[in-house]
């Protein structure tokens, strides 16, 4: 695609509007981002910008001169700025400022809504599909709760009482980390800013969740985690992803059984999290199809054609790449790629 | 023993009947196990279908096994699978299903083929002492 001109874009501010664009803009390969220009050397965009190692700058004069721009982008919402742009700018160079930019930038805000809201639409039409996993994991324990306590009224024997008792304080807590799981995996992602997240615990957390939605009887699951694996992004979001891919992985290998790996490693700056299944496999050709919106290969009413989709979403959201590996019978390798991110070794909060 | 109606002896105890409990977890096993032992059942225990199919086939159990307890979601043979080999290969043996899923299709499709109850987890120990006594009841008649 080497025949098309880069546009080559410019940002003035970088604050919540400028790192909105940036992340936006920065997705897009037509797009080159020269430079943003902001005064506060701590603005958010500026951060933004030296992750994906775009040049910053507090000069925005040098930057508004510079030749070869073929747009300036000013979100500083400073009047004078706009005045400076227009009498210093090289002839070349188109302008987006004042009210035009207000608009994009409303844009790009109703844009990051309509995506979360597809992203929290997808995820509750896929806890429908809980029901009979929660049932089952929910039940079992009431179960042996009502058997020990009809047996408890007429228990004589001392410490068979406190055994039994132990035994339901334990199914009780079992239960109620089903509520808490499931409810913390239902909310919607919260909007908190990037931060650290231990892919390995994530991917634990991820496997909890997938129980409820495919049933992993007959499947062997074989874990290869590198310690302290970790990425900067939404930690609901990225479970979110993981959930999606091992609900497919484990869905692939229904009925006849096979083996689940989950490998996370790290190399050369780079996090890579594979989760592999030997189950069905992908035909070749419909590979490119499977993350377009509404691609599904289950049965009506069965899946929204929204999960691979929101996965790549996110995926490319947190400057990742996704790839896929496949082979007909033989199974399904996802491979999600991030950005290492740096002092893995503490502060995992999530 | 007051239940004792029909039953006979084993290792000197009065035994009302023998029955198999199969499902996947072990705390189902055990409490089933405790509820139907107070009421002089002898209890058997399978983890999967699998292992139920290998329990009837085994030895005295092809004569003496009365009613099998059946879950739905098991690993290696499933409930469902192993509720059809049973009604085919021994269909004198009353089934109980008890399952954590409540699934009105499945329910009646278990029942039309036969199954003597569809019980949901929780279950209380009275309704299922009585299912298993119905059960018996069948297993009974087959006998005549």
């Amino acid at each position: 695609m080497d025949s098309f001109a880069h546009t080559k874009v410019a940002i003035l501010g970088a604050g919540r509007g400028g790192r909105a664009l940036l992340d936006l803009l920065h997705q897009i390969p037509s797009i080159e981002i020269v430079g943003i220009a902001d005064r506060d050397p701590d603005a958010p965009g500026l951060q933004r910008a030296r992750e994906f190692r775009i040049p910053v700058t507090s000069d925005a004069p040098t930057l508004i001169g510079a030749q070869g721009v073929s747009l300036i982008m000013d979100v500083t919402g400073d009047p004078a700025m706009e005045t400076y742009l227009r009498a210093h700018k090289p002839p070349a160079t188109d302008i987006l400022s004042g009210s035009a930019s207000r608009l994009l930038w409303e844009l790009v805000q109703h844009e990051s809504k309509l995506e979360a809201e597809l992203l929290q639409a997808e995820k509750l039409a896929g806890i429908g599909s809980f029901a009979a996993g929660i049932a089952h994991d929910i039940n079992n324990p009431l179960q042996l709760i009502m058997g020990l306590a009809e047996n408890l009224a007429e228990e004589r024997n001392l410490a068979s009482v406190h055994e039994q008792a132990k035994d339901i304080l334990e199914a009780v807590k079992r239960t109620s980390a089903i509520c808490r799981d499931l409810t913390r995996y239902s909310r919607r992602a919260s909007p908190h800013e990037d931060v650290l997240v231990s892919v390995n615990g994530k991917l634990d957390e991820a496997l909890k969740i997938a129980r409820y939605a495919s049933s992993f009887h007959d499947v062997e699951m074989i874990k290869d985690y590198e310690p302290g694996a970790a990425v900067k992004g939404n930690p609901d979001e990225l479970l979110h992803v993981f959930v999606n891919l091992i609900t497919n992985a484990v869905h692939a290998m229904e009925q006849v059984g096979g083996t689940l790996t989950l490998q996370t490693q790290t190399l050369d700056d780079q996090v890579h999290i594979r989760i592999s299944d030997t189950g069905y496999g992908i035909a070749q050709d419909k590979i490119p199809e499977i993350f377009e919106p509404f691609f599904t290969t289950k049965a009506p009413g069965k899946g929204t054609g929204l999960g691979l989709y929101n996965v790549k979403t996110i995926v490319n959201k947190m400057q990742g790449m996704i790839t896929v590996d496949s082979t007909i019978d033989q199974g399904a390798t996802f491979t999600v790629t991030f950005p290492r991110a740096l002092s893995a070794e503490q502060g995992c909060p999530s | 023993m007051s239940e004792f109606k029909s039953g006979f002896f084993i290792s000197g105890e009065a035994c009302n009947g023998r029955v198999l409990i199969v499902d996947d977890e072990p705390d189902i096993r055990k409490v089933v196990r405790m509820t139907l032992q107070k009421a002089g059942y002898e209890v058997l225990e399978a983890e999967n279908g699998e292992k139920a199919i290998e329990t009837i086939n085994s030895g005295e159990n092809r004569l003496l096994l009365d009613v099998v307890i059946c879950d739905i979601r098991m690993p290696k043979i499933n409930g469902v699978e192993a509720i059809a080999y049973f009604r085919s290969n021994y269909p004198h043996v009353p089934l109980i299903v008890l399952t954590g899923f409540p699934d009105t299709d499945m329910a009646a499709s278990f029942l039309r083929q036969g199954v003597v109850d569809y019980l949901v987890k929780p279950v209380e120990g009275e309704k299922l002492r009585s299912a298993v006594a119905r059960a018996m009841e069948q297993r009974e008649l087959a006998r005549l």
